[in-house]
């Protein structure tokens, strides 16, 4: 077994860039949705057969053991090449929770069918009325005989209807003074009659987040993740590496690469004012990219990142929904028009970015969500 | 070696470059020592100028052959950045990145070199001029038999400078020269500036001035020079902004209204914090162009990065500053709070060597060229 920790970054940059440029899948490359499985299972079973399917996880695990600089640099190559991430909930959230606070019968019944996508994962936090405010989730699971009984609802469930099991936050003690306590990591099949998956139609026409409804569904105890009660910090120990991938600027340099080819070919830097606000954009990303380096370097330099890293996020999403607007404005009459424009030999669909960029100032704890934590734990702001 | 000494002697040696900086402006009365000399006059304090150059501050970009500690741009932008930090009025990034940025790179063996790197002399750098309309034109002032003739406008640091490298035209084409300030035939006009400073408008009527450097090196070496003030005064600002925010941080945490303090009401809080992001982001890129102008030979990339640098210093100085006013409430618009201090530094180093949008605009048209030669 390969440990890729002791490459050089460069060597091992070469490495991942090359396996991705030779044998990732052409159709594939920046898909604009969320694929179900079966688009991209050929290039899954690729991945699966070079042992790349979990670079985070430890290689005894089946990993690929990397260490914080080496995951960097991973996703960085996966997402220059516009590589898809695939079903990847069950390796980016489940598997991590199981290698840290499962079993060992957890981790050898689980960990190999996330490997191989024989199950496939969706992630059950949020409900209707617990989005931000997380720690208000309603959804019961009541101990019965050998199962846990499972009513409520989620929501924002992304490709639950092409899940075959669920990883959720239920409340499995009603009666705790605070709120985070009688919180636990639960999981469940999917293909059960107490379960009903519904479709989301969002903003842009796509199918890809989902309500599911639990009606006494059932998941045997042994599926319970961790100790009773215990999922809230669990959860939150989860989010760590999380926080400073969610402010990559990848995002919103993919996105200036787009405007800039499709405002040349529109002749829209003829128009100073145009011109202005490009430069602005451009620096913005430009500059963004300095401050990721620096939290970049501290992980590299094996420090832990602090609350601080927040603040990636939120520039990095505001700065991606500029650049989807300047792609209207260049798109001038067909700013409202559905599905790829041609602009010389490039086609660039300027709504689907449009539309792409909105919900990133939602998810993964809103904008808004980030300034109360960065107010309170970096500024050390009152109240 | 552990993972967190792993920074590196670069790192290191600037970390150390900042705290003596840090600790000998602090010694000096911070930002109530510019307050004074505001107050006084409006021009700089002789000691401190001697004071900084024991500490090797003005030579720091100088090679050490020629008599400096030849630690670059991004050494320089640590010095800056402390200097912008408790809005010392003396001409440091003028001195760093003009004065010496001309005479490093056009004749590093005059003896005036060593004589501004170890403090005894001052000089000012003078090369724009003033048109009917009051922006600038193209520069028309003339050096024929050993002297000047003309104007110039904009010269900051010209009160208390001790002399004036004029960029002029000859019959030989572009030259440097020195004037001192007290040359016969030099007169002088101040335009006050909002932070209590002043620029000088220069005009020479036959003032005689020692010839320094002619040819196209003389026009070569100018456009290096203002990169590296330009740079330098992004830094300043970067420092300014980092000091105002702080200032601000701290209002909002002590001043009560409805019985808590301000900055326990959300609305502020956000506000602080898009502050705070700012800073942080204008700091990262800041730093970066610098250290990027270190390791670039090529004079139209550096002078791109020291472009992106100023717009985004500009920027940030400009909403933090602003923002801090406005965090502050009615005592923010008195000049007995030093937050305003911040303001006016901030409005006159944004102005000086052209502010955001102008730079916006000279690193798009440097990005566009190198993209077409490419």
């Amino acid at each position: 077994m390969t440990d890729w920790n002791t490459l050089s970054d460069a060597e091992f940059r070469k490495e991942v860039r090359g396996f991705f440029e030779a044998e990732y899948p052409e159709e594939l490359r920046n898909l604009p949705h969320r694929p179900k499985f079966a688009e991209i299972e050929h290039w899954h079973v690729k991945l699966h057969a070079k042992g790349w399917v979990a670079p985070a996880w430890p290689a005894e695990f089946g990993g690929m053991g990397l260490n914080a600089a080496k995951l960097l640099i991973f996703y960085e190559e996966q997402q220059r090449w516009g590589v898809n991430r695939g079903r990847d909930m069950g390796i980016q959230m489940v598997g991590p929770l199981i290698i840290k606070f499962g079993t060992q019968d957890q981790k050898d019944y689980w960990l190999p069918r996330i490997l191989s996508c024989e199950d496939i994962w969706c992630q059950g936090y949020s409900e209707p009325g617990a989005g931000s405010d997380l720690a208000n989730l309603r959804t019961r699971a009541e101990a019965d005989g050998k199962d846990f009984v499972i009513n409520g609802q989620k929501i924002w469930t992304t490709m639950a209807h092409d899940a075959s099991h669920i990883f959720m936050l239920v409340r499995t003690d009603p009666d705790t003074p605070k709120k985070q306590q009688g919180i636990s990591f639960l999981l469940a099949p999917m293909d059960q009659a107490g379960v009903d998956v519904r479709t989301i139609t969002t903003l842009s026409g796509e199918t890809e987040f989902c309500e599911v409804f639990f009606d006494n569904a059932r998941t045997p105890k042994e599926n319970l993740v961790g100790e009773l009660n215990k999922g809230w910090t669990m959860a939150k120990a989860l989010l760590s590496f999380e926080r400073i991938f969610i402010g990559s600027p990848s995002l919103a340099q993919n996105a200036l690469v787009q405007l800039e080819s499709f405002a040349r070919g529109r002749g829209a830097f003829d128009d100073p004012v145009f011109r202005d606000r490009f430069a602005q954009a451009a620096l913005d990303v430009e500059d963004h990219a300095a401050l990721y380096s620096r939290f970049a370097d501290q992980l590299k330099r094996g420090e832990t990142l602090g609350a601080d890293v927040s603040m990636l996020k939120i520039w990095v999403t505001e700065c991606f929904q500029r650049i989807t607007e300047l792609m209207i404005e260049a798109a001038g009459p067909d700013g409202g028009t559905i599905g790829p424009l041609q602009v010389g030999n490039v086609n660039v669909d300027v709504l689907a970015s449009f539309y792409k960029a909105r919900p990133t100032t939602i998810y993964g704890g809103s904008n808004e969500i980030q300034r109360n934590i960065l107010s309170k734990a970096v500024l050390g702001l009152p109240g | 070696m552990t993972q967190t000494d792993m920074l590196s002697s670069d790192q290191e040696d600037l970390r150390m470059l900042r705290e003596s900086a840090r600790t000998l402006f602090e010694r000096a009365g911070s930002a109530g020592r510019s307050r004074k000399l505001r107050d006084a006059d409006g021009g700089w304090d002789a000691d401190m100028i001697r004071e900084l150059a024991e500490a090797g501050v003005f030579g720091v970009t100088v090679p050490e052959d020629n008599g400096g500690l030849g630690m670059g741009l991004a050494a320089g932008g640590v010095i800056a950045e402390e200097v912008g930090r408790v809005i010392a009025p003396e001409p440091v990034v003028v001195t760093v990145g003009l004065s010496l940025g001309l005479l490093r790179r056009l004749c590093p063996q005059h003896a005036m070199m060593d004589q501004i790197i170890g403090g005894e002399t001052v000089l000012a750098v003078a090369w724009q001029e003033r048109g009917p309309n009051g922006g600038p034109v193209e520069a028309s002032c003339r050096y024929d038999g050993g002297k000047l003739t003309g104007s110039k406008a904009w010269v900051v640091g010209a009160v208390g400078a001790d002399g004036f490298l004029v960029v002029a035209d000859s019959d030989a084409g572009p030259v440097m020269v020195l004037a001192e300030a007290k040359a016969s035939g030099l007169s002088f006009e101040k335009t006050a500036q909002a932070d209590g400073s002043a620029m000088g408008e220069l005009t020479f009527s036959g003032t005689p001035a020692e010839l320094l450097a002619d040819g196209t090196a003389v026009q070569g070496a100018l456009a290096e020079a203002i990169s590296d003030a330009t740079a330098l005064a992004a830094a300043e600002l970067i420092g300014l902004s980092d000091r105002a925010f702080e200032i601000t941080l701290d209002y909002i945490k002590t001043r009560e209204q409805f019985d808590k303090p301000i900055g326990s009401f959300q609305v502020i809080q956000h506000r602080a914090v898009d502050l705070h992001v700012m800073r942080e982001v204008a700091q990262a890129g800041v730093r970066e162009a610098l250290a990027q102008m270190d390791s670039e030979a090529d004079p139209k990339v550096r002078a791109r990065l020291a472009s992106r640098a100023k717009a985004r210093a500009v920027t940030a100085a400009k909403k933090i500053t602003r923002d801090a006013i406005q965090l502050h409430g009615a005592v923010g618009y008195t000049d007995e709070f030093d937050i305003g201090l911040y303001l006016n530094r901030a409005l006159v180093l944004s102005a000086w060597l052209g502010d955001d949008a102008y730079h916006r605009r000279i690193w798009f048209d440097a990005r566009e060229e190198e993209g077409a030669a490419q």
